[in-house]
């Protein structure tokens, strides 16, 4: 492999990685509160349309705005229904995704009209940090991406200071353990689960966001394509940690990338059906010979 | 309740577009297997949908169903309604269309590349292989790389009939022309199709064609950040998606041909029959976009013209099969 292809695959593994990486530390959040959250995949394609409705309106960054609150307002349906109103959290979280790819279907074609967005939605092009882009191999890798792969790594040990470091992190981890015992301790289950959902939507949202404003540039339906339960499975593999979900992230978008360079070098000895299947191949092969202490929150999925 | 949303959501749909229906009004469905946001397969298929509408007066109702269970209930759904004709867009309609056939004598399903006359079921076939023969010369010719991609969604029969046709026209003036293929395994993952184009683009292809309909819309992102690549267009004229890139499109009229079989079904004078239409029909075309007309090398243009006029005079058969 030359230089010139391992650049183009590291560059390729940070932009399928960063959507990824954004929702699993939105669901890494929410679990570590208790609550499996299956909309994240609605979330993410809320925040898709919010993205591409957000820009056309007024520029890439109130795409980004109006994409984070789209994610939230998924998130807060299932916090209503599953914390609030203590509904089963998968079966909620199911609804939430359903419901979303409909309506963002919809309001897609009232918004756009049937002949789609085009291409015709302002992004946010790839800028270069100064001096690091130079760096050999690692600087066009890294530090020239979009501003939403940068705003991912910078939000890693934000998430992990707020989780680990702060009070609401403390009484949030409580509730994802032992409901009954924070509640005794005086901790607000409800309200404290209930914001790291929509902590969990709102990054899933900036997710969604950035497959329309760093990548492709326009929204088409279901183009989040079952990110968001990817990302669930991040979550599990990066031990609900955000530095475990940004690694796993990583693994994924390699995996990816590695895919769709196999595919097109006209490589035939090996099925593409495999090819395509590599990503979760990996996976599986990952979590299985993982070692070590890998548990999840105890009180996950469910209500108190 | 997972499972039966989408049914309500479907039978509401219905039932809403049919509640006002006079009885003497003809009415034509069309069930779609993606988004009608497309620009390509699934939009051309609404846009033929409305002119039905606006030029012969008919009731219109649409649906998108996208799994078997769905496909097969939509059919039925709108059979048992009374309309007179359902249009399924695409192959994968024709089975659930001739197990609901059997109970609906009075209704017609339009199959668009269908297999087989079954009843009431028809098929309406697309030589599309024969407009990207064309779109295949024109890579061929203007190759600088001498390297070809393909972008596709699924690896469907009627998929991989237009890559067929897409590499014999390469290989027609271009012997040696190496061609590469990727599979998205979706039609609406636009990212993954624009990782599958930039993948391609950097091991050098710079002709592009694909047929992966709302996923595309990714990969002439990517053609668009690459000066130089060229791209080709599927089921619809797609030059406005780069004007500047896009050499020309494999296009199917399909309004044209849904227009065919809606003015037999009104007339009462529909015979089941096979219709297949290629380039002779000028529902299958060659749209080349504007702004490449005087760029093209004038001995190429004319072999595509030659290559053109042979097919539809019958002396060329593009067969879509492998290697042909």
């Amino acid at each position: 492999m030359d230089l010139e292809l391992l650049i183009a695959f590291g560059a390729a593994t940070v932009r399928v990685a960063t959507p990824l990486a954004l929702a699993a530390l939105g669901e890494a959040i929410s679990e570590r509160g208790g609550v499996l959250n299956l909309g994240i995949e609605g979330s993410m394609l809320a925040g898709a349309l919010g993205a591409a409705i957000g820009a056309i309106a007024g520029g890439p960054w109130a795409g980004v705005a109006l994409g984070m609150a789209a994610g939230m307002s998924a998130a807060m349906v299932l916090a209503l229904a599953a914390v609030v109103g203590r509904a089963d959290q998968i079966i909620s979280g199911t609804a939430v995704t359903l419901g979303a790819i409909g309506l963002t279907g919809m309001i897609a074609q009232q918004a756009f009209g049937t002949a789609g967005a085009g291409l015709a939605v302002p992004t946010l092009a790839p800028v270069g940090v100064p001096l690091l882009e130079q760096v050999p191999v690692l600087g066009p890798i890294v530090f020239r991406q979009s501003p939403l792969t940068y705003l991912t790594v910078a939000l890693v040990p934000v998430v992990a200071w707020l989780l680990f470091r702060t009070r609401f992190g403390l009484e949030l981890r409580a509730a994802g353990e032992a409901p009954l015992g924070a509640a005794a301790a005086g901790v607000r289950v409800r309200m404290v689960r209930s914001l790291g959902v929509l902590a969990g939507g709102a990054l899933a949202g900036i997710g969604g966001a950035s497959l329309v404003l760093a990548q492709v540039g326009t929204f088409t339906e279901r183009m989040t394509a079952g990110r968001g339960f990817i990302a669930i499975a991040i979550v599990v593999l990066g031990r609900w940690h955000p530095v475990g979900a940004l690694l796993a992230a990583l693994l994924f978008g390699a995996a990816t990338a590695l895919q769709f360079l196999f595919q097109a070098s006209g490589i035939t000895v090996v099925p593409y059906q495999v090819l395509l299947a590599l990503p979760y191949l990996l996976a599986l092969a990952v979590l299985a010979t993982a070692v070590g202490r890998a548990r999840a929150p105890a009180a996950l999925a469910r209500n108190e | 309740m997972r499972r039966a949303l989408p049914f309500l959501f479907l039978f509401l749909a219905v039932a809403c577009g049919a509640d006002d229906a006079e009885p003497d009004v003809v009415r034509v469905a069309l069930v779609t297997p993606g988004s009608v946001t497309d620009a390509a397969w699934n939009a051309g298929a609404y846009a033929g949908l409305q002119q039905l509408r606006d030029s012969l007066f008919v009731e219109i109702s649409h649906v998108e169903a996208r799994t078997p269970a769905e496909q097969e209930e939509a059919l039925r759904s709108y059979a048992s309604q009374g309309y007179a004709l359902v249009f399924g867009h695409g192959f994968e309609f024709q089975l659930p269309a001739e197990r609901v056939a059997a109970e609906f004598p009075g209704t017609v399903f339009a199959i668009t590349s269908g297999q087989r006359v079954q009843g009431k079921v028809v098929p309406l076939v697309f030589r599309i292989h024969e407009a990207t023969y064309l779109l295949g010369m024109l890579a061929g010719g203007l190759t600088e790389s001498d390297r070809i991609g393909f972008i596709g969604g699924m690896e469907l029969p009627p998929i991989v009939l237009g890559y067929n046709g897409w590499l014999a026209g390469a290989r027609a003036v271009n012997p040696g022309v190496d061609s590469r293929i990727t599979w998205l395994n979706s039609f609406d993952d636009a990212a993954a199709g624009k990782e599958a184009a930039l993948a391609m683009i950097r091991l050098g292809v710079d002709q592009l064609h694909h047929n992966a309909d709302a996923a595309a819309l990714g990969a002439f992102s990517a053609v668009r950040e690459t000066p130089g690549v060229h791209i080709y267009g599927a089921n619809a004229d797609q030059s406005a998606l780069a004007p500047e890139q896009t050499v020309a499109s494999a296009v199917i009229d399909l309004a044209r041909a849904m227009m065919l079989v809606t003015r037999e079904v009104m007339g009462g004078e529909f015979e089941p029959r096979l219709e297949s239409f290629g380039l002779a029909s000028g529902v299958i075309r060659l749209t080349m976009n504007p702004a490449f007309t005087g760029t093209i090398p004038a001995d190429l243009r004319d072999r595509v013209r030659a290559g053109e006029d042979s097919i539809i005079a019958g002396t060329l058969i593009v067969s879509g099969e492998e290697g042909s």
